[in-house]
């Protein structure tokens, strides 16, 4: 029960600045890139005169883009089912496990939170490299004669992509793990169910919003993310966050740049619906 | 002291009356309680006396004075929540002081004034202790010694043992009720427990449906029910059909008894109202008055369906051979086995009329 | 351990999240002039490199200083709104969450785009550093709200009504009763969006100005030509930042666990 709720706009005032800061530095701006992505490219300036829809028809028309587009959401598709599959174990084993040392374990899936994204890219770059630490120790024991290419390709990339994401996997399937009552698992073996068939058909249902929550957080996270891509997949692989921020950035290309971002951003709204549909939950956007 | 007066009090939400124009008078130093089921309207009552619900319409009167526009913090009224309610990031003294800071009382005083009612409530070496490190009885009396040691006009309790478990539940009973007699505050006391609110209060209050079925001493609610919702509710009940009639009672025992005819006879029965003769009614029986003896010897003749043993007392279903079930519950000193015939037998004074039949 | 392979997996798991930090602190001491394995020898010499270099340090002031000004916006703007919506949204309540998140939600590069033209749009540009301290506010909003909510949803409204029957005003209740109870969120809140600001990227690439770069960009832009150690340094000495704040707060302030 609340206390009981005054009236006036009295209360209105806590919120009001949110209000103010999302609705002029979000909504507005979102607004305003739609309207630039069907603006004239510029000559010597980001944008020109009149409107298009020419910054689209070329993001269809050119296989280059769309084939773009694909390799970057099966690099975060690869990345999210990595993540889902490395991750539920150690998910299962901090929310269930009798461990001394959970706190411990907990902080060390925490730690890569408190590391910015640019070190922890750099360090894969460090242990990836041709000359990196894995590719050193490898032919220090004789066991490859050249070096594995581990970096400026998409292993690479969905490598590090994991280890920066795979935080955001555990933690809401931690959550819903724990969320499941011990005792409904014991029930379901007590009616004759096995081990497995009481995780299956009991726990991973019920648990389910949780691991939607991680796919669909880690799959978005890999569709935008632009550090990593772009330190390790160097000039050769590039994902289209990076591509989008090379067009602004470097050629100040900005209706083209917003029509590529807004296409990145709607193909990965697209699949995270299709996934929602797929899985048949009640999706209920954010809530772990 | 206090006197707490309520009248007509009504609490709307939406199109649904929670409280439904309900009058009490409250005695300075009694010990009310408000019983009934869940959502019955009784701790939104509790909660309008305290100042977080406002009323819709009505009054609320402290000793004459109408309190409705009085927010809850300057009521002057002492709480206990179901939960405690306890503040968790301060210790037991620092709870109680907290109400004594806001009034301002001067910190020798405040100090004389904690270690007296923790004393009243037995906790005297608990005074440095988190609420966390307390029991769940312990918990109980911290709270009630919050509310009491700023010294209100009312002490206002609403379910404060429905989270302790049976045994420190009725211990409590006695120890709150004690505690009140000694200090002698105006008390309302919200249960739906009809044990709790009948051992601990000067008047019960039954309520149902936002509107109060009966108001009375407990003996007056469970020996002369308003009607069979209140019978039902204050205790178990056997419903006899009977017929009214005719003829007066005479005698200084039978004023204001009716004759009724039933299976176990013709009984004189206490009543409120008078019925024509002939009109069917229904009469109460309570299960503890009735009298089980070996077939055979008079009264109404059934059979054990069923026993159940629990220690100080047995409960039996006897179907009677008029087809009608009772529930008798006696002191386990006669031997009577499941499918025994037995004779049963009510006195006149285990029955009250509670009305026309429907 | 009752079961030896999980318990394995997970060290391994924990080993892979470990080994790039671990990596770049121990390169860090390398003395050699290039990230080589087996290092050259220890030596503290790209520290010093590190602290006499001006443009990382000023880097390291921008970053520190663009943190602060961000976890004091967004944790007085976020603790309000999650006041209001544990409290006062009603109806509204699912709709004010959505709000809320939504910059987490949102992808970050488009998001950091749009905020970019914007402030071009309205003639802030990036000469100053309101469009960045802006852009890292947003971001760090939804981290104090996801807190400061949590800790408010389990704040029992029954400790207000008791708090209000022992005569308590509004402002003393929220000072004493409310303000203590729900402190460790509010500070956790703070704490996180503290760290997503400090190491936060995309949005400072985007929105930075001439000569605002903050750490993570000035080391990206390092990366891009450089190998040497330098780098590992100053990667180290923001991941004991990062550390010296958690454990600061956590001593001074009181994040920790309460007694109760």
């Amino acid at each position: 029960m609340m206390p009981a709720r005054r009236k006036g706009l009295g209360p209105l005032i806590l919120i009001a600045p949110a209000a103010v800061l999302l609705g002029v530095f979000l909504v507005l701006p979102y607004l305003n890139i739609v309207v630039m992505s069907f603006r004239m490219p510029g000559q010597g300036t980001p944008y020109g005169a009149g409107f298009t829809i020419g910054n689209y028809t070329k993001f269809f028309v050119d296989s280059f883009y769309l084939l773009q587009v694909a390799n970057t959401l099966w690099i975060g598709l690869i990345t999210t089912a990595i993540c889902l599959v490395v991750g539920f174990p150690v998910a299962w084993q901090l929310a269930r496990g009798a461990m001394r040392f959970r706190a411990l374990a907990y902080g060390l899936v925490l730690s890569p939170l408190l590391v910015g994204i640019v070190i922890r890219s750099y360090g894969w770059t460090i242990l990836l490299g041709n000359a990196g630490l894995i590719n050193r120790t490898l032919t220090g024991m004789g066991l490859i004669d050249r070096p594995l290419p581990l970096m400026y390709n998409a292993l690479g990339i969905v490598i590090a992509l994991v280890h920066v994401f795979l935080p955001f996997m555990i933690l809401p399937i931690m959550a819903a793990i724990q969320g499941v009552d011990p005792s409904l698992e014991s029930a379901a073996r007590s009616l004759g169910a096995s081990r497995f068939t009481a995780f299956r058909r009991i726990v991973l249902p019920l648990c389910t919003p949780g691991i939607q929550a991680g796919c669909i957080l880690v799959f978005v996270l890999s569709l935008s993310a632009y550090v990593t891509p772009s330190l390790i997949g160097g000039l050769r692989v590039k994902t289209m966050a990076v591509t989008v921020v090379d067009a602004l950035i470097d050629t100040f290309q900005w209706p083209w740049g917003s029509a590529l971002a807004l296409m990145l951003s709607v193909t990965g709204a697209l699949c995270v619906v299709i996934f929602a549909r797929l899985t048949r939950m009640k999706w209920k956007v954010g809530r772990t | 002291m206090t006197e707490v007066s309520i009248e007509r009090l009504t609490k709307t939400f939406g199109s649904a009356r929670a409280v439904d124009g309900i009058s009490i008078r409250i005695a300075d130093g009694e010990f009310i309680s408000l019983l009934g089921p869940s959502g019955c309207g009784k701790t939104t009552t509790l909660k309008m006396i305290a100042g977080f619900e406002e009323a819709s319409e009505g009054a609320i009167r402290f000793d004459g004075k109408d309190v409705v526009n009085v927010p809850a913090e300057k009521r002057d009224i002492g709480m206990v929540f179901q939960n405690y309610a306890l503040f968790p990031h301060m210790t037991v003294d620092q709870n109680l002081a907290f109400g004594l800071e806001m009034r301002k009382i001067a910190k020798p005083e405040m100090l004389s004034r904690i270690a007296k009612v923790l004393d009243m409530v037995q906790l005297g070496g608990y005074s440095d202790r988190y609420p966390n490190q307390l029991s769940g009885g312990q918990q109980q009396r911290v709270a009630l010694a919050r509310a009491l040691v700023i010294e209100p006009k009312i002490l206002l309790l609403d379910e404060p043992l429905a989270n302790l478990d049976a045994k420190l539940r009725e211990e409590m009973r006695v120890f709150i009720r004690d505690l009140q007699r000694r200090v002698g505050i105006t008390t309302v006391y919200v249960t739906h427990d009809q044990a709790e609110a009948m051992t601990m209060s000067d008047r019960v209050v039954v309520m149902f449906g936002g509107r109060i079925a009966q108001i009375g001493a407990p003996s007056d609610i469970y020996e002369r029910p308003e009607n069979l919702e209140v019978a039902q509710f204050v205790g178990q009940v056997n419903l006899v059909r009977g017929t009214i009639l005719g003829g007066t009672i005479t005698g200084p025992a039978g004023a204001g008894k009716s004759r009724v005819a039933s299976v176990f006879g013709d009984v004189a029965v206490d009543s409120r109202a008078d019925h024509a003769p002939g009109t069917a009614v229904t009469l109460s029986l309570r299960p503890e008055a009735i009298e089980l003896k070996p077939a055979g010897q008079g009264g109404a003749q059934g059979k054990v369906m069923a026993r159940y043993y629990s220690g100080s007392i047995i409960d039996y279903r006897i179907a009677l051979d008029s087809s009608e079930t009772l529930h008798v519950q006696t002191f386990p000193n006669i031997r009577i086995a499941e499918g025994d015939r037995v004779s049963v037998h009510a006195p006149a004074d285990g029955f009250w009329l509670l009305g026309a039949a429907q | 351990m009752k079961r030896p392979v999980l318990t394995l997996y997970c060290l391994l798991v924990y080993a892979f999240l470990l080994a790039p930090i671990l990596v770049v602190v121990g390169a860090s001491f390398n003395a050699g002039n290039f990230l080589t394995f087996p290092p050259q020898g220890l030596s503290l010499r790209w520290y010093v490199t590190f602290f006499h270099n001006d443009v990382f340090m000023r880097a390291i002031r921008t970053s520190l200083w663009v943190a602060a000004v961000a976890t004091v916006i967004s944790g007085t703007i976020g603790t309000m709104a999650a006041l209001y919506y544990v409290q006062h949204a009603g109806r509204w309540k699912e709709a004010v969450r959505i709000a809320m998140l939504a910059p987490l939600l949102l992808p970050e590069v488009l998001t950091a785009i749009a905020l970019l033209f914007f402030v071009y749009a309205i003639g802030i540009g990036t000469t100053t550093m309101i469009g960045m301290v802006v852009g890292h506010v947003l971001i760090t909003l939804p981290f104090v709200f996801i807190n400061v909510s949590a800790s408010l949803e389990s704040f029992d409204p029954s400790w207000d009504m008791a708090a209000r029957s022992l005569g308590a005003g509004r402002l003393t209740r929220f000072r004493r009763i409310m303000l203590p109870l729900i402190k460790p969120g509010v500070i956790g809140g703070a704490l996180f969006a503290f760290i997503i600001s400090f190491d936060t990227f995309t949005i400072s690439f985007m929105l930075k100005g001439i000569g605002t770069s903050t750490l993570p960009i000035q080391l990206f832009d390092y990366l891009r030509t450089n190998f040497t150690p330098e780098a590992a340094a100053v990667s180290t000495v923001s991941i004991v930042l990062t550390l010296v704040v958690v454990i600061v707060s956590e001593k001074v302030l009181g994040l920790r666990i309460h007694r109760f």
